[in-house]
């Protein structure tokens, strides 16, 4: 990450526009954020919202990456996209609005497939996010960005599910602790009667910045993680993670598979397929019946529009996180299922 | 289209959602969300309301809005950039209080649900009476910093907002604003108290000069302090009149002001010699002599830079010339109102709450920091904006799915629970069968002294603050149905300024209350006491006071430990119901105090059968109430 721009100072305008957020992360968080080249790729409703949240932020540019056209499915949730558009290419469509969401960040469309893009190209962001994407692009990807030191993420929705991966490398950020209060000299009670002694000076609670680092296992190790569920600690280990990781697997085998997200016009078809995908993941992962509700093809189809603002707000969120450099990051999965009201953190492959 | 689509939402849920009516209080940081996430799944009938206009620190998040919106109304422009997501939408729009009486029990009964996206807590106690009287189901929620949650609302079935009894506003005494601050706050708050003293409402609550009733002053101390007032020229003289007509008497002139109030009024402070004994007395500062500047960094920008002492006495001096004309522009009569966006208003609480903190050794502040102390200011980001509205919408679709029985109260934690749980649902609770507002036959008990407290008070500082009436009217349950408080303007203003002993109430005595509007009526039973702690002027018990033991005990029934950030799997499952609200910044001194950083916590023992979530986000919690930036109303 570029550290130059750091000694600039942030502008009186920018001060006013960051205000809420600077009270919260702080000058610093705010000036590296400025610094921040951020590559998109795919521009559903996971990207647009993903989009949207790091725009706002104030980054300092922004590239929006997707090969596809705009179709009917837009309409639930990919906002970005005017309804005029369907047909028109994604991240090209995009560009307008995502613009209008903050001048201050440059924004750019690129209408190439990313795996037509070089190595160079990936590296030369601070971080890339891939959404939509077949397990061989994203590993593609995550060994690209550990070459070059870039922070990578992949997220999707499904219907009522979503998922995000991060891959951070070897981290290092800053978080701020408490330092334990210094017990208070009690200088009371050394004259009876009189009012009793009040500090002239309260301090505030002393916090201390220290440095932490954290390493993340790659996507590759993460996805082939398998599961031992005849000892006891196979078993122990399994319950902690969440439903969701396997239907993600799943629907990323299909979009692996088909080359195409499941449809609403290949509805019944989609269903079975998944169907058989489920018991294949089953039996790969190691892991009983129990792990995966077979009526998840009822709630996988589309991308809900609430559901990619879950994913997508914490998934923009964890971009700031790493691109400020402060608080511990999420390591290394996300999982939300809108049937339950889960969110997970899970840390699966290391 | 949108997510009616075939096959994404399941069953007659497509159809529910397409038909449903909805209703959106508040068009800000949860509300521009919510409003994008409803067009997109395919909601088609929705009508917000919000009486606020855009500023620019809304930028940041409120995403349907832009620079060239500021000023105007957010729940226009909400609705105008929203219809270009989906122009097959019908979206009405307000301007306007959803706490004004157009907005009746008849308005509520039109919607299918509400869905709060507030910031206050008088307009959420407020919705929360109308949804129960029209017996709509009410998503709400709240965000602060990193933090949010979201709950449902359904009279009868679960919780409402106001079961639980909120912690108390957080009050400074007088005494330590007036006479002996030890915190920044105190010198901020002090400066507003001046600020309204020489430009705004005249609030005796608001006095800044040195209180000679301070509780520390033996009768000894506070004689001499007395005395010496006596003898003091026209300083001491000047305590009788009002600080407004003698700061006008001079013109405003800078230096008299500043020799008074930093110079006098502090000598005469040291005289109150008690006070002093263990404590940093105050330094008098005289005008002409300060400390000599000092500035450091003058790359940073104004905000963010330390003012010296002198500097903040050019500040004073600018501000008082600037107020004087605006104040003159008023007119007779005429008072400004401060505002935290307003440049000079706030320009003039920084300078004078530093040279204040100056005198008395307390760490003097940035303008930016005294800006979010002053405006009570709670930090907000989108991405906590867009979850937390993502999960109102999940909720929102379950209770159109007919499953309202499985839907949760969703807490956003900053880092996951030690089961993993970032998002942790918790079961909703039944009602309260003695909450004060949606039992069968509210009551309540209301202690004060009659004989001292009056009716005017009782209205305002009663009936409207703490019990979050909009209009109340009050009959005294003594069978001649004596009113003593009438919602229909000019019936009883007369009965203000007389005192509850007046009209024969006495401890024991009932008062019916009613709130045409909320469809709400409460018996207050009076009980009368000679004085309560800690300058209280009245307190409310009864039924909200039985349920605190009653958590005590379950609290340790749940084998409590110290929550000291060792996450250790608790095999003993509980619900933390942190409570934690608020989107945006109040301007209101009195909610500014009683929003303020703070944290209470309900737990219970789980009744999910489930094994979900439930250990307690304590560490969590704790960590948060640190920053500044977590307001819990548990």
């Amino acid at each position: 990450m570029t550290a130059d721009t750091k000694e600039e100072n942030i502008t009186e305008d920018e001060a006013a526009l960051y205000d809420r957020q600077i009270r919260l992360w702080g000058l610093d968080a705010q000036r590296r954020l400025r610094a921040a080249s951020v590559l998109l790729v795919g521009l559903r409703g996971l990207g647009a919202e993903v989009a949207k949240n790091i725009v706002l932020s104030g980054i300092k540019s922004l590239t929006l990456l997707d090969p596809t056209v705009a179709d009917e499915e837009d309409s639930m949730s990919q906002f970005l996209i005017p309804r005029s558009e369907v047909g028109k290419n994604r991240a090209e469509a995009s560009l307008e609005r995502t613009q209008l969401l903050n001048p201050m960040v440059k924004v750019t469309a690129d209408t190439s497939n990313i795996d037509d893009k070089d190595d160079a190209f990936i590296k030369s962001f601070d971080v890339v996010c891939a959404t939509g994407c077949g397990t061989t692009t994203l590993k593609r990807l995550d060994r690209v960005c550990q070459e070059g030191a870039v922070k990578f993420y992949a997220g999707d929705v499904f219907g009522f599910y979503g998922f995000m991966f991060a891959d951070l490398g070897t981290h290092e950020y800053a978080e701020e602790v408490k330092k334990p209060k210094h017990a208070e000299k009690n200088v009371s009670s050394e004259e009876e009667g009189e009012p009793s002694p009040k500090k002239a000076k309260v301090e505030e609670p002393e916090t201390t910045t220290v440095k932490k680092s954290m390493k993340f296992p790659v996507l590759e190790d993460a996805l082939g993680a398998k599961f031992d569920s005849s000892s006891s600690e196979g078993k122990k280990k399994l319950r902690q993670i969440p439903n969701t990781f396997f239907i993600t697997k799943v629907l990323l085998e299909f979009l692996e598979q088909q080359k195409r997200r499941p449809a609403s016009s290949s509805l019944e078809g989609d269903k079975k397929q998944l169907s058989n995908l489920r018991k294949q993941t089953l039996d790969t992962s190691g892991v009983s019946d129990n792990k995966m509700p077979e009526d998840f093809t009822e709630y996988c189809f589309g991308q809900l529009s609430p559901v990619c603002a879950v994913v997508g707000g914490i998934l923009g969120q964890e971009i700031i996180k790493a691109v400020s450099q402060k608080d511990a990051p999420h390591n290394n999965f996300f999982f939300y299922s809108g049937t339950d009201d889960g969110g997970f953190v899970t840390s699966i492959g290391s | 289209m949108a997510a009616t689509l075939k096959g994404v939402l399941q069953g007659s849920l497509a159809d529910n959602v397409k038909n449903s009516k909805i209703l959106v209080v508040g068009a800000g940081g949860i509300g521009c969300e919510v409003l994008k996430d409803l067009v997109l799944t395919g909601f088609k009938t929705i009508e917000v309301i919000d009486l606020d206009t855009i500023d620019v620190s809304n930028l940041n998040r409120q995403f349907l809005f832009r620079k060239e919106h500021v000023k105007k109304s957010k729940s226009q422009v909400a609705r105008e950039s929203v219809l270009k997501f989906n122009p097959d939408v019908d979206i009405k729009a307000y301007h306007d209080s959803v706490m004004s009486p157009d907005y009746d029990v008849n308005f509520f009964k039109q919607f299918t649900l509400v869905l709060n996206a507030l910031d206050n807590r008088a307009a959420r106690n407020h919705v929360n009476r109308m949804c129960l009287a029209a017996d709509i189901p009410l998503v709400e929620s709240g965000t602060a910093g990193y933090l949010g949650q979201v709950t449902v609302i359904k009279k009868g079935l679960t919780e409402c907002y106001e079961c639980q009894p909120k912690p108390p506003q957080k009050t400074f005494p007088g005494c330590t604003i007036r006479n002996t601050p030890s915190e920044p706050i105190h010198c901020v708050v002090w400066a507003k108290h001046l600020f309204n003293q020489l430009f705004g409402e005249d609030d005796p609550d608001q006095d800044v000069s040195p209180d000679t009733e301070d509780p520390e002053l033996t009768a000894e101390a506070g004689q001499s302090a007395l005395q010496s007032e006596a003898k003091t020229d026209e300083i001491g003289g000047i305590e009788r009149k009002s600080t407004r007509v003698w700061a006008m008497n001079t013109g405003y002139d800078p230096e008299k002001l500043f020799n008074k109030l930093f110079r006098d009024d502090i000598k005469y402070l040291l005289s109150m010699e008690t006070l002093w004994k263990k404590r940093r007395p105050p330094q008098p500062l005289n005008m002409t002599q300060l400390p000599s500047d000092t500035d450091g960094n003058s790359s940073a920008i104004r905000d963010q830079r330390q003012w010296s002492v002198k500097e903040c006495a050019n500040v004073f001096s600018d501000c008082l010339g600037q107020l004087k004309k605006e104040l003159a522009t008023q007119g007779d009569g005429g008072m400004l109102v401060w505002d935290k966006d307003d440049e000079t208003a706030l320009d003039f609480v920084a300078s004078v709450a530093n040279i204040r903190a100056h005198i008395f050794g307390i760490a003097m502040k940035t303008r930016f920091d005294i800006k979010s102390m002053a405006g009570n200011i709670i930090p907000a980001i989108a991405t906590t904006n867009a979850i937390i509205a993502g999960l109102i919408i999940m909720e929102a679709i379950k209770i159109l799915s007919g499953k309202i029985k499985s839907c949760k109260t969703v807490y956003l934690n900053r880092v996951p629970n030690d089961r993993n749980r970032l998002l942790v649902p918790c079961t909703l609770d039944p009602p309260n069968p003695k909450c004060y507002v949606c039992a069968p036959k509210p009551e309540v008990t209301v202690v004060v002294n009659c004989t001292r407290f009056k009716v005017g008070a009782l209205q305002d500082k009663v009936l409207k603050s703490y019990l979050g009436m909009v209009a109340p009217d009050v009959e005294i349950d003594d069978g001649k149905g004596t009113i003593i408080i009438s919602s229909e303007e000019g019936e009883t203003e007369e009965n203000n300024d007389k005192f509850l002993s007046d009209f024969g109430i006495r401890n024991g005595t009932r008062l019916k209350c009613d709130d045409f509007l909320q469809v709400y009526s409460l018996v207050v039973t009076i009980a009368h006491v000679e004085k309560l702690e800690e300058e209280k002027e009245f307190e409310v018990v009864g039924d909200l006071s039985e349920l605190q033991p009653q958590e005590e005990q379950q609290q340790a029934a749940n084998g409590s430990k110290p929550h000291n950030g060792g996450d250790k799997a608790d095999e003993k499952e509980e619900e933390d119901d942190l409570m934690l609200i608020e989107e945006e910044e109040f301007e209101e001194e009195q909610q500014r105090m009683e929003e303020e950083t703070r944290t209470t916590r309900k737990r219970k023992a789980s009744s999910e059968t489930e094994p979900t979530t439930k250990r307690s986000k304590t560490a969590e919690a704790q960590a948060a109430a640190g920053d500044n930036d977590v307001i819990e109303i548990s």
